[in-house]
């Protein structure tokens, strides 16, 4: 947990830990992932009462967040989230309440208690399927009489099953928009994805003609500072996810090592083991301190703000392979069968490290953001 | 002399300000950083007496050993006059007497002061901080660097009660122009290593001490070893009580720590610039358009950036209080794991200009000569493998390897 968390939070995020261990512990987690149980909306409904779906929201429409800092207290749930590696990803409904809220029209601000409330779930779809995180990545739009017309594709839009409405980036004559659209768009289609993770799922969101009115866009067309924010936010709420997962990964391994004997020993009081859990903790505490200085910088809209959701990304996606990969050699032959949860956490992370942007991405964003 | 208060703080400043404006030329900007390895890292013998004459000034002036206390020729105030110090004088040409210079009030200075008798610290601390004692750690043998308490250095007792040192310590940064050595010495081999330790101050112009420089792989050689033949040190030269010396050990190990090296010095300054280094590096070669070269620079920016942030998020554990005290081994092992590679990106960037270069390009040997001193943090203060038995059992709860020399008496042990 980060220092200097206030009374406030502290209590929401173990409120937020005990509801996740009593309502769906990874083995219930699991058990989604294989397709034996699906969440049910009141896993949604259940959350919105926790407020971890409202921290973004006004309080007029239902919204509000412990500390007054939502940006610090959405990282403290997706700590809590990656740990337990929580499925329907809430990245995209809160990234999307906080685009409406910024710059969303009244009709729009009416989704707001719904999200707020978990009886709405949104996805945010950016990176196009070859895995470019840039707004204009993958969609054209051309203009027809007020309206737009959106085609083409974006792909890893997280839980899109779930998603009842998609925020979509696009670029309108070369300058960046977002788009508001209900998953019944007429041309709008979702196709789901195989993938490695397990604990969330993918889909491409396909878009064949998708007439839309002006209505539905968030915010103003070039308004780049708009969706520059919600790439910040959506980062470091993913890095936090990870920080979440990885630390937890780590401890499961520490204790493995704590246990397990060998050669009449525990195998965690040889060198050649406690080097390599030194070197992953100092992984972790690293992954923790970047995360937590770019969680706040992206709260107080700090002027590197940017620059550190890259860096936290950029190091904390290869940590996370790092970590994975250390985890797995630890625990030897048992972390290779599937009865063990080490592979939901190595899936995840792995696929975690993609979403909103991998690392040589955020490398070369920061380079730009340098100006070089 | 000022009191605690913001007022008395504020007229604090006001006197340092002026004393600074009267008595201190301002910093040189323009005068090139001292790198490891370079010309500028030997002391000449006029820089180094100009230098205690800029810290005697200091001292007369009431602004060395500014939280040391008063009996001891400190200046007995808090921590904040000294940071007030540290601000007001930043524009300034502090004194500089090098790596040694910092070894006398950041490690040496502290550990007698906390073990030393009143007589010696009455002699000794006042001398350290006028700069008139350069004082170095006497620590690592040929024979035991991370196992110090390893050490065989010997130290046997006379029959007037006074010492007789024999044996040679080596990695004793500056002790080419140094006064004193704090020295750890074997004085009985028949009980296991770490009861038979105690240290003593060695002036460095006994006869008997042989100082040579080392020279480096980078072909400087601020480094020096030292020889012991029969020198004779009175008893009145102990620091802390006989065989009490791995008690005084750790006390240093402690400050070593915090003292820091100078190339760590400007923790939170400058990584927010994108590696500049590298960027005028990959300039000069042309490559700056290059997408691998460009992810290199990013990468060592990530480098540099997490790096400050872990210290600044274990500083704040700290400063919470419930944090392990054994956290700052995560800042050290991060620097012997993280700084080789960052230098290794310089080389990869420079490619040919990283190993050649004409004879009068200053600048080109920048890079190979970083990649050379790219391990120091790795091995100097502590290896990274200490660094990871520290924290895996420290931090981690780990257990310790079996160890076969903590119950045998030292002279029953294999050593080198």
């Amino acid at each position: 947990m980060l220092p200097g968390v206030t009374a406030d939070q502290k209590l929401f995020a173990e409120t937020a830990e005990r509801f996740i261990r009593s309502t769906c512990p990874v083995s219930t987690v699991r058990r989604v992932a294989q397709r034996e149980e699906e969440l049910d909306g009141g896993y949604f409904t259940e959350i919105g009462e926790l407020g971890w779906l409202a921290l973004f929201v006004p309080e007029e429409h239902g919204g509000g967040s412990p500390s007054g800092q939502p940006v610090l207290d959405a990282g403290l749930i997706a700590e809590q989230r990656g740990r337990y590696l929580q499925p329907g990803g809430i990245v995209g409904s809160n990234v999307t309440a906080l685009a409406i809220t910024l710059g969303g029209t009244g009709e729009q601000r009416a989704l707001l208690d719904d999200l707020a409330g978990g009886k709405a779930l949104a996805a945010w779809a950016l990176g196009d399927p070859a895995g470019g995180w840039e707004a204009s990545a993958g969609v054209e739009v051309r203009r027809d009489g007020t309206g737009f017309v959106l085609s083409g594709a974006k792909g890893l839009v997280q839980d899109a099953h779930l998603a009842g409405w998609f925020l979509v980036s696009a670029a309108v004559d070369g300058r960046p928009a977002l788009f508001l659209l209900p998953a019944d768009a007429p041309g709008l289609s979702v196709e789901p994805l195989a993938g490695l993770d397990l604990t969330h799922r993918y889909a491409e969101l396909v878009l064949r003609d998708v007439a839309v009115p002006a209505s539905a866009v968030v915010g103003q067309i070039g308004g780049d500072d708009l969706g520059e924010r919600l790439l910040q936010v959506a980062t470091v709420l993913t890095v936090a996810e990870m920080v979440g997962a990885i630390g937890e990964l780590f401890v499961m391994t520490l204790e493995h090592a704590r246990n397990r004997a060998a050669f009449g020993r525990v195998i965690g009081s040889f060198q050649a083991v406690k080097h390599q859990l030194a070197d992953l903790s100092l992984a972790v505490e690293c992954s923790h301190a970047i995360a937590t200085a770019a969680l706040t910088a992206v709260q107080e809209q700090a002027p590197d703000a940017a620059e550190l959701a890259s860096v936290a990304k950029a190091f904390v996606g290869d940590a996370a392979i790092d970590v994975s990969q250390g985890c797995l050699q630890l625990h030897g032959g048992i972390g290779y069968t599937w009865e063990h949860d080490l592979h939901l956490y190595l899936r995840r992370l792995a696929t975690d490290r993609v979403v909103f942007g991998d690392p040589a991405w955020h490398r070369e964003r920061i380079c730009r953001l340098h100006g070089l | 002399m000022s009191g605690q208060t913001a007022d008395g703080l504020e007229a604090y400043r006001r006197e340092v300000r002026a004393w600074l404006a009267a008595n201190l030329d301002p910093r040189d900007d323009n005068e090139p950083a001292r790198l490891r390895g370079g010309d500028a890292a030997n002391l000449s013998p006029e820089r180094v007496a100009q230098q205690r004459d800029l810290q005697r000034r200091v001292h007369e002036g009431g602004y060395a050993g500014i939280t040391w206390p008063a009996q001891f020729g400190g200046q007995g105030l808090t921590a904040a006059h000294e940071e007030v110090f540290a601000q007001e004088s930043r524009g300034y040409a502090l004194p500089d007497l090098g790596i040694a210079g910092l070894t006398t009030t950041r490690v040496c200075g502290p550990t007698i002061l906390a073990h030393g008798t009143d007589e010696f610290r009455r002699t000794h601390i006042p001398r350290m901080l006028s700069g008139e004692e350069i004082w170095v750690q006497l620590f690592s043998e040929p024979g035991a660097g991370s196992d110090l308490a390893g050490v065989s250095t010997r130290a046997t007792r006379t029959d007037a009660g006074d010492w007789v040192l024999n044996g040679s310590k080596v990695w004793t940064s500056g002790a080419y122009y140094a006064d004193y050595g704090l020295c750890l010495a074997r004085t009985d081999p028949t009980v296991p290593k770490h009861r038979g330790l105690t240290w003593f101050g060695v002036p460095l112009t006994s006869d008997g001490v042989t100082i040579r420089p080392i020279r480096e792989i980078n072909g400087s050689s601020e480094f020096c070893e030292e020889f012991f033949d029969d020198v004779v040190v009175s008893d009145a030269n102990r620091i802390g009580a006989v065989g009490d010396g791995w008690t005084v050990a750790r006390t240093m190990m402690v400050f070593e720590r915090l003292g820091g090296d100078p190339d760590e010095a400007p923790r939170h300054s400058g990584a927010r610039e994108l590696a500049p280094d590298l960027v005028a590096l990959a300039r000069r070669v042309g490559r700056l358009g290059d997408p691998v070269t460009r992810q290199l620079i990013a990468r060592a920016h990530v480098i540099d950036l997490v790096k400050e942030q872990l210290d600044a998020y274990v500083a704040a554990l700290a400063e919470s209080g419930a944090a392990n005290p054994n956290l700052g081994s995560y800042g050290k092992l991060a620097a012997g794991t993280l700084n080789p590679v960052r230098a290794s990106i310089g080389l990869e960037i420079a490619a040919a200009a990283g190993v050649a270069w004409h004879p009068q390009d200053t600048e080109a040997s920048t890079t190979a000569l970083n990649y050379l001193n790219g391990r120091i943090l790795s091995i100097a203060g502590g290896t990274n493998e200490m660094q990871r038995n520290g924290i895996s059992e420290r931090i981690l709860g780990l257990p310790r390897e079996p160890a076969h020399d903590l119950d045998r008496p030292f002279n029953e042990l294999r050593h080198n």
